[in-house]
């Protein structure tokens, strides 16, 4: 079983590899290619959750498969397909490149997963990010020269802060971290450097106030958006759950400003939803919301606080990827969502099941990953932040009730508002089913949430916590 | 007799035919799964410019009637001298928090299942004349009754607070999709206070849940866990807050009188009858049964707000200038009456508060409706010109007076036993509040007499639309609410063979409810002196 570890990396690699050749290939568009993506980004969650469960390191230690990175990678991989399969390709730039970079952040995050070490987490959100850029500059070259200096900046940020720890703990090994972070206590030369990482990977993460990359993914094509809104954000949630389990002997040098920045993302992710009129500025600021209630399960520092950290940012990461693409070209007004019920049933129950999980209404995969990090926050006695969790959540539930009554309480506009901004994805049957499918997963993960939440637990007992 | 038996429970169980025919370990899951089942199913067929409005209707309408079928059979095969939670089914779902899928009835919520079998089939008549979006509407209709169902028969605090937050979505889509011209406002009232009364019962569980150990939500560990007076006191205030928020109570009653005016009729009468009696039930099922030194420190305050709430509803309703605001305020009347029971903390108010949750959502819902189809046949609202309909609506008259009854709680009403014991159970503890509960009867007597006799018996205004009576459709709901307020006003133990004590089909909604309420209420037991023991 070991050797077939990997092959679920190897395959998204190759398929990326393969789908940037077709796209020098420069022949007219070959329209089996999304179906095959998606069967391929299928086939690896498959052989994952075969495989995925057997313990192995590889490469000296530098890449450990355990039930963290089991749970990560079947996330980001049925994310990655239900992405691929749900997107309009009419509406996408190069749609070989787009599948390619969606696959190559999949990969980032499948990285980062199974990373021991800063390199490999370093690595794999790079590799995340940079396909993030290349995707927005497909369409709009500015806006990906935007991303370059606005994650360029957090890179920065994570860089110095990783080299600090290093220094500091004088191993960059996350189990050596673990174990001589508790003899060191927690003093301040661990505690500046964390600010500066958390600080860059709440940027990464376009946790407000440090969405400033926010408005990239206004006008960038909605796989684009989708990526940087989800896999990019979970990428950097994802280094940050593996930190912060290595630093939890020495909680006060990261959970005081893990607290500090869920609450601003929470109260301010909800707040910006309900004032924003466009869909998909409103989705992102609910995923930042959501992704608020992630850190707010870390600056727990204990393993229930984590392991429902990890569960909501399946929910998360399965929600914001996939939300943009199913939502299409509606990037304008409320209106450009609609009469969606009536024109587009499949598309707009996805969209509408997407926008109220990120609001964590119940009965949705968003709300059980809350309800869970609530639970965690009360045994932790951080009342206060779910107390403030619980405001924000209030105000994203109103606001995702607002595009969802465009979607289904109102009827289309005349196709000249239409072509202002509101263009309609195109109906294929792989984007219904995936639409279909999306819906199930969505609504599925919360009712079946036993087997997952248990998954998750074992994750971040696989982290070294008690 | 009959509130003697309530509070002495009998100890031998009341045969009644046919029981143990039909069985199902998943009865509780039938009830809550099936209408989301079927919104699901009527999501998928195709429906090309509304071609099968009506047969999304009539899909409603049957899974409402089964659903009444199977919750009748589960009415007629409780046990109604068990005080135990019945038809119980657990399995886990988020085991590393401790949170369970649990589920189970007791007398009070067998009662409560019973009123949203009742309310759902009515819910779906009255929404017979829907002609926009129906297959839309009715998925979210049969979506609320789901979450309804599923917070009265949770076992587990989390399917409590799952289910009880799932009703605000459909609810409000439904009132902003179909409401009046204020159907904006209305909405997002209602999921401002809907939402704030959630986020407070989320922070009274997680309280308790951080408080008892942080191992399980299940209602059998975290409700009997040993708490602090002190924590008690914070949970305590945040469920009546939560509580407030949904039946409502002054001064949390914003949303009442735009949601009750604006929504359909159909939402309204589901908001009206079942869906806002779950803040009584929730102040029953969790408060007072469990957190005694809450309950006791908390009482008189809420008595005062359920007192305020009765005064300020008759007051309101006598100065209103819109028939369904006035209708709207005096659908607060019974859940202010049901928690006024509640804080005076005797066995016998206690045993009327929980029949007043139902005698309360039928009365409610019927006022509501009742207001909603006259003003919709006398096309107007307005009360000054809403005068002298009777002749013109024989129907709708004793429709309105019937309403008013129940409200008052008049003998041969089912409301009148429940008002009985609450008035008479809370004397002795609460009697400021019960003279202040009293006279905001009183109070709400008089509104009803001054609307009563300006609309119908009044000097008829030639200035009025033209006024018609309800039709057949209309009086089919109406009569249903009206019946169910008359039968378990007249038969509230059953209807009995003559001359034996042998239930014929129905064990009595009086029985069935109060099987459990022993248990709740027995913290609350005074005493009993030496002399009276020997």
């Amino acid at each position: 079983m070991t050797n077939f570890i990997l092959v679920p990396e190897a395959l998204v690699v190759a398929g990326a590899v393969v789908l940037l050749l077709v796209a020098r290939a420069r022949r007219r568009s070959r329209r089996w290619l999304p179906t095959a993506a998606v069967a391929l980004a299928l086939i690896a969650l498959i052989v994952e959750l075969w495989v995925g469960g057997t313990l192995a390191t590889f490469f000296g230690g530098a890449l450990v498969q355990d039930r963290f990175a089991l749970f990560a990678k079947a996330a980001v991989l049925l994310s990655a397909a239900l992405a691929i399969a749900v997107t309009d390709w009419t509406d996408e730039d190069a749609p070989a490149i787009g599948m390619a970079m969606i696959l190559l952040a999949a990969f980032g995050v499948m990285v980062i997963a199974s990373a021991s070490d800063f390199v490999g987490l370093w690595a794999g959100l790079e590799l995340a990010a940079a396909a993030g850029v290349v995707l927005v500059s497909m369409r709009r070259t500015d806006l990906g020269l935007r991303l370059v200096v606005v994650g360029g900046v957090a890179s920065a940020l994570v860089l110095m802060g990783l080299a600090f720890v290093y220094a500091t703990a004088g191993s960059a090994d996350l189990p050596t971290l673990h174990r001589t972070v508790g003899v060191a206590g927690p003093i301040l030369p661990f505690a500046i450097p964390i600010f500066l990482l958390l600080g860059g990977l709440a940027m990464r993460a376009g946790v407000p106030p440090f969405a400033l990359g926010l408005g990239v993914q206004s006008g960038a094509s909605p796989l684009a958006a989708g990526l940087i809104i989800g896999l990019v954000a979970a990428a950097a949630l994802t280094v940050s759950i593996k930190i912060a389990a290595a630093l939890t002997p020495v909680p006060a040098v990261f959970a005081p400003y893990l607290m500090v920045i869920a609450a601003v993302a929470m109260v301010g992710g909800g707040a910006a939803a309900l004032a924003t009129r466009s869909p998909r500025a409103r989705l992102a600021y609910l995923a930042a919301g959501q992704a608020g209630w992630v850190a707010a399960g870390l600056a727990t520092h204990y393993r229930v606080g984590v392991g429902a950290s990890l569960f909501l940012l399946g929910a998360f990461v399965l929600a914001a990827t996939t939300g943009p693409a199913v939502m299409g070209g509606a990037d304008a007004g409320e209106f450009a969502l609609a009469g969606m019920g009536v024109l587009r049933p499949a598309r707009a129950a996805g969209v509408a099941l997407v926008l109220l999980s990120l609001a964590g209404a119940p009965p949705l995969a968003g709300f059980f990953g809350e309800f869970a990090v609530g639970a965690a926050l009360a045994q932790g006695g951080s009342l206060w932040l779910l107390v403030l969790g619980l405001l924000g959540a209030l105000m994203s539930l109103a606001a995702a009730l607002g595009s969802v009554r465009a979607i289904y309480l109102q009827s289309p506009p005349d196709e000249s508002r239409r072509a202002a901004g509101g263009r309609l994805p195109v109906l294929t049957r792989l984007s219904t089913y995936g639409a279909a499918a999306l819906c199930v997963a969505i609504a599925g993960y919360g009712i079946f949430a036993s087997p997952i939440v248990s998954l998750a637990d074992q994750g971040a007992e696989a982290l070294g916590l008690r | 007799m009959i509130l003697a038996g309530i509070v002495l429970a009998s100890p031998s169980p009341a045969a009644v035919p046919g029981a143990g025919i039909f069985t199902s370990p998943l009865i509780l899951s039938l009830t809550i799964w099936v209408p989301v089942a079927v919104a699901i199913a009527m999501s998928t067929i195709p429906n090309p410019r509304g071609r099968y409005d009506t047969l999304m209707k009539q899909i409603a309408f049957f899974t409402n009637l089964g659903l009444m079928f199977v919750l009748f059979v589960a009415y007629n095969q409780f046990q109604t001298f068990l005080p135990t939670m019945q038809y119980e089914e657990k399995l886990p779902w988020l085991a590393s928090i401790g949170a369970t899928y649990h589920l189970g009835v007791d007398g009070p919520s067998m009662t409560m299942m019973m009123l949203s079998g009742l309310i759902g089939i009515t819910s779906v008549l009255a929404s017979w004349g829907v002609r926009e979006r129906v297959r839309s509407y009715f998925i979210l209709l049969l979506l609320t009754q789901s979450a309804v169902n599923g917070a009265i028969v949770a076992h587990d605090m989390f399917v409590l607070v799952l289910f009880w937050g799932a009703a605000v979505i459909p609810i409000a889509l439904l009132v902003l999709g179909w409401g009046g011209p204020r159907r904006e406002a209305a909405t997002w009232r209602l999921v401002g206070y809907w939402g704030l009364g959630t986020a407070a019962l989320l922070v009274a569980v997680m309280t308790a849940y951080a408080a008892s150990g942080g191992s399980s939500f299940d209602m059998d560990v975290l409700l009997k866990a040993v708490l602090t007076p002190r924590v008690q006191l914070a949970v305590g205030a945040a469920l009546v807050v939560a509580a407030a928020t949904r039946l409502p109570l002054f001064p949390l009653h914003g949303w009442a009188r735009d949601v009750y005016s604006e929504a359909p009729l159909g939402v309204s009468i589901v908001i009206a009858g079942t869906a806002s009696r779950l803040g009584g039930y929730l102040l029953l099922r969790t408060l007072v049964a469990a957190e005694h030194d809450a309950s006791r420190l908390l009482s008189p305050f809420i008595a005062g707000l359920a007192a305020l709430t009765i005064v300020y509803a008759a007051i309101a309703a006598l100065r209103s200038t819109d028939m369904r605001w006035a209708a709207a305020r005096l659908a607060l009347v019974p859940g202010g009456l049901t928690v006024f029971g509640l804080a005076a903390l005797a066995p016998l108010s206690i045993a009327g508060s929980a029949l007043s949750i139902f005698t309360g959502g039928l009365a409610a819902a019927l006022i509501v409706a009742a207001a909603w189809t006259l003003t919709d046949r006398a096309q107007t609202r307005s009360m000054q010109l809403l005068s002298g309909l009777a002749p013109r609506m024989p129907i709708l008259t004793w429709v309105l007076i019937l309403a008013a009854l129940g409200l008052l709680g008049v003998p041969l009403m089912a409301s009148y036993p429940a008002e009985a014991m609450i008035l008479l159970g809370s004397f002795k503890n609460q009697p400021v509040g019960g003279f202040a509960v009293a006279a905001g009867l009183v109070l709400t007597a008089v509104a009803l007499a001054v609307i009563v006799h300006r609309v119908l018996f009044g000097q008829p205004n030639h200035d009025a639309p033209a006024a018609s009576d309800a039709s057949l459709g209309e009086s089919w709901y109406l009569g249903l609410l009206a019946g169910g307020l008359l039968w378990v006003g007249l038969f509230p133990g059953g209807p009995k063979l003559p001359g034996t004590d042998q239930p014929i089909f129905d064990p009595g909604l009086l029985n069935v409810m109060s099987a459990g309420i022993t248990d709740i209420a027995s913290a609350y037991t005074p005493p009993s002196t030496p002399a009276a023991t020997q």
